[in-house]
């Protein structure tokens, strides 16, 4: 049955001309302004519009950062998933009448503003922080927390916690626990129910939740401005810094369209991966 | 999101620096007031010079610097301001009843909004129709927003008190002859440090290069302030725009970089809490948290700093110019200059208000340098186009490993 299309695609419009609106054409603005000049007061001159902005972005300099992006959003993703997988399968499996409740009580951060958290996570890393505090009663440290890769991966990881948690929670629940109890039946062992039955069925769940947390990540700018330090400097941060600060939109425009490019050109790589050697 | 964060020191000057500039939903904001900005600008025309009320006589713009040197060509009859007037100035950057004493002098209703980050202000007037008749910006944005056409000359005859100005204040290099806006109050930027940790005199910016504070060394972020920084140690012009000398300045930076633990959007309060000991600080910040924390010092370095300040503008299309104009002059008046300075902690350009200043202000080189030291300040100027030598140079060392 293919269902009558012409009909059907009626429902694709207000998510097509939401994407349209609000994602195709600022995304070939960006483009254009990206081809452009930057004038004198910081404005955007587009009367002969070049690759030069490209060619800039593409020199050496740039490469630290990017590899420093990489790096935090590969780390963070890695990280979130071990914190989360655990949690939503317990949520999804014994969380009973409370599951709703335990998912709220997942959400629940974000009624705090992020920037207000960033900033307790400062209060709590820094040199006389809160955490230095603890550790000195018992004869440790201080250590220097904040201003650190570490303190970077942390507080994106405890950012993005809740996209990573939701999709693993819905490919969790959505499992039948009748195929963990064939398994077990037919004598695998439970680390062999899990990683021959659990693994693979959840892997649409793990894959999204990788998604939902590395994209989010790559472009991140706050956190590594205010828990990163001298040298944690992100693209994000660069591009953020070419908007706001040297006012070079033109130059912004072509290192953000590169991001997005090669975000898009990551992700779809990453899922035709999985798609092949994990789902099979 | 971060506007809470932003007016965190309530009733303190330091809100006018404290410009979480990385901040998610507001650079975002502040980027699409910009776009918004940008396309207003080129696509209308600046809007007309409204035209005094009726009974005004029509204003003619003084010669520059002619006023200072006669201080009042008093002019027959001075128009009445219109009824009301719109000011819009940084957050926490005025003395706590100026503006209710300028009603109840003059009669006119004043409505005060208040920004904390200079690209607010100029997205929200950047197209012309803002409704503000009066604001403050930076020196160096005044050249740039006057190419723009987003602001008026100002009648000098209008503003007797601008005799009250300093000498060296008349004729400054971003406004000749301050026909286009009134300093308002001004700043420095030097070095912070912690003198509970930092126990050996510092007098030079090469403390920002001493391995002995490695990793616990924040510099401003802010390019033309970090530039200034190395530029003054060389010996340069820090509005230099010669490559070379820029090349030499971006060297220094980068080997400064790995000693530092941050350049810092949060100013001061890395300081304050204890995570670095030396950093390149804004003075106003620095009077700010002295109070509570008194082992806070602060110092010009010897080599010479930079200084900056904050002016007094009317804005092209102003529907209330007259009332504009007798603003701008109260606020020259020495006492309310005086009142001013005494809340904020800001020096301004005002010699008459320095008999109503809180001695202990005067007597504190953070907020009023010595003359010797005042002589090496320099400001620093928008270099149109050649700003561009500076962001790419920032740009590579942010960039760089």
């Amino acid at each position: 049955m293919r269902g009558n299309w012409r009909r059907d695609a009626i429902l694709l419009v207000p998510g097509l001309g939401w994407l349209v609106a609000f994602f195709a054409i600022p995304l070939a603005f960006i483009f254009v302004v990206s081809l452009g000049t930057r004038d004198q007061f910081g404005g955007v001159m587009l009367d002969h519009l070049s690759l030069d902005n490209y060619r800039r972005a593409l020199e050496p300099d740039f490469i630290p950062t990017v590899v420093n992006s990489f790096k935090y959003a590969i780390a963070t993703t890695i990280l979130a998933i071990l914190i989360a997988y655990p949690m939503a399968y317990f949520i999804a499996r014994y969380g009973g009448r409370r599951k709703a409740l335990l998912l709220v009580l997942v959400m629940l951060p974000f009624w705090t503003s992020w920037v207000i958290r960033t900033y307790a996570w400062m209060i709590l890393l820094r040199d006389n922080g809160v955490v230095n505090g603890l550790l000195g009663v018992v004869g440790l440290g201080p250590f220097q927390m904040l201003n650190t890769d570490m303190s970077v991966i942390f507080g994106m990881t405890y950012g993005f916690l809740p996209f990573t948690i939701l999709p693993l929670y819905v490919a969790i629940d959505r499992l039948d626990p009748d195929l963990v109890h064939a398994a077990r039946d037919l004598y695998a062992s439970g680390r062999g129910a899990f990683i021959h039955v659990t693994l693979p069925l959840t892997m649409p769940g793990i894959v999204a939740a990788a998604i939902l947390t590395f994209i989010p990540t790559m472009g991140d700018y706050v956190t590594p401005d205010l828990l990163g330090g001298a040298q944690t400097t992100t693209i994000a941060k660069v591009i953020q810094n070419l908007f706001l600060s040297a006012r070079d939109w033109p130059f912004g425009s072509a290192l953000g369209f590169l991001m997005i490019v090669l975000t898009i050109a990551g992700t779809v790589a990453g899922l035709r991966f999985l798609r092949q050697e994990v789902i099979g | 999101m971060s506007e809470p964060l932003r007016n965190r020191h309530v009733r303190h000057p330091m809100t006018r620096r404290t410009v979480l500039r990385g901040m998610a939903g507001f650079g975002t904001a502040a980027a699409l007031g910009g776009l918004a900005a940008a396309c207003g600008a080129s696509a209308s025309p600046a809007p007309a010079t409204p035209a005094p009320p009726s009974g005004a006589p029509s204003t003619v713009p003084a010669t520059p610097g002619a006023s200072l040197a006669t201080p009042s060509p008093v002019p027959t009859p001075v128009p009445s301001p219109e009824g009301e007037l719109f000011v819009y100035n940084w957050a926490d950057y005025i003395g706590e009843d100026t503006i209710a004493k300028f009603q109840d002098k003059t009669g006119v209703k004043v409505t005060y909004d208040f920004f904390d980050n200079i690209d607010t202000m100029l997205a929200k007037v950047g197209n012309g129709n803002s409704g503000y008749d009066v604001t403050f910006p930076t020196n160096i944005n005044v050249g740039p927003m006057l190419a723009r056409k987003l602001i008026e000359p100002l009648d000098h005859s209008l503003l007797p008190n601008l005799a009250n100005l300093g000498p060296e204040w008349a004729n400054p290099a971003y406004d000749e002859g301050n026909a286009h806006s009134v300093p308002y109050m001004w700043w420095t930027t030097g070095i912070a440090y912690d003198s509970a940790k930092v126990k050996t005199g510092l007098s030079s910016w090469k403390a920002l290069w001493d391995p002995q504070w490695s990793g616990k060394m924040a510099m401003l972020d802010d390019y033309r302030e970090c530039f200034s920084a190395a530029l003054i140690q060389l010996g340069f012009d820090i509005n230099t725009t010669d490559d070379a000398q820029l090349d030499q300045a971006l060297a220094l930076l980068q080997q400064q970089k790995p000693l530092l633990r941050t350049y810092t959007t949060d100013d001061i309060s890395v300081l304050s809490s204890g995570d670095v000991w030396v950093m390149h600080a804004w003075s106003g910040d620095v009077y700010q948290v002295t109070p509570d924390r008194p082992s806070v010092k602060y110092f010009l370095p010897t080599e010479g700093a930079v200084r900056g300040s904050d002016t007094m503008v009317m804005l092209a299309g102003a529907k209330h110019p007259v009332a504009a104009h007798a603003f701008i002059n109260f606020m020259l008046d020495a006492q309310v200059a005086a009142a001013n300075t005494n809340l904020i902690g800001y020096m301004g350009p005002n010699e008459a208000a320095k008999q109503y200043i809180d001695p202990a202000i005067l007597a504190d080189p953070t907020v009023n340098p010595s003359p010797e030291m005042l002589a090496k300040l320099h400001e620093i100027q928008d270099l149109g186009a050649d700003e561009a030598k500076y962001t790419s140079r920032w740009t590579k060392l942010r960039a760089g490993a």
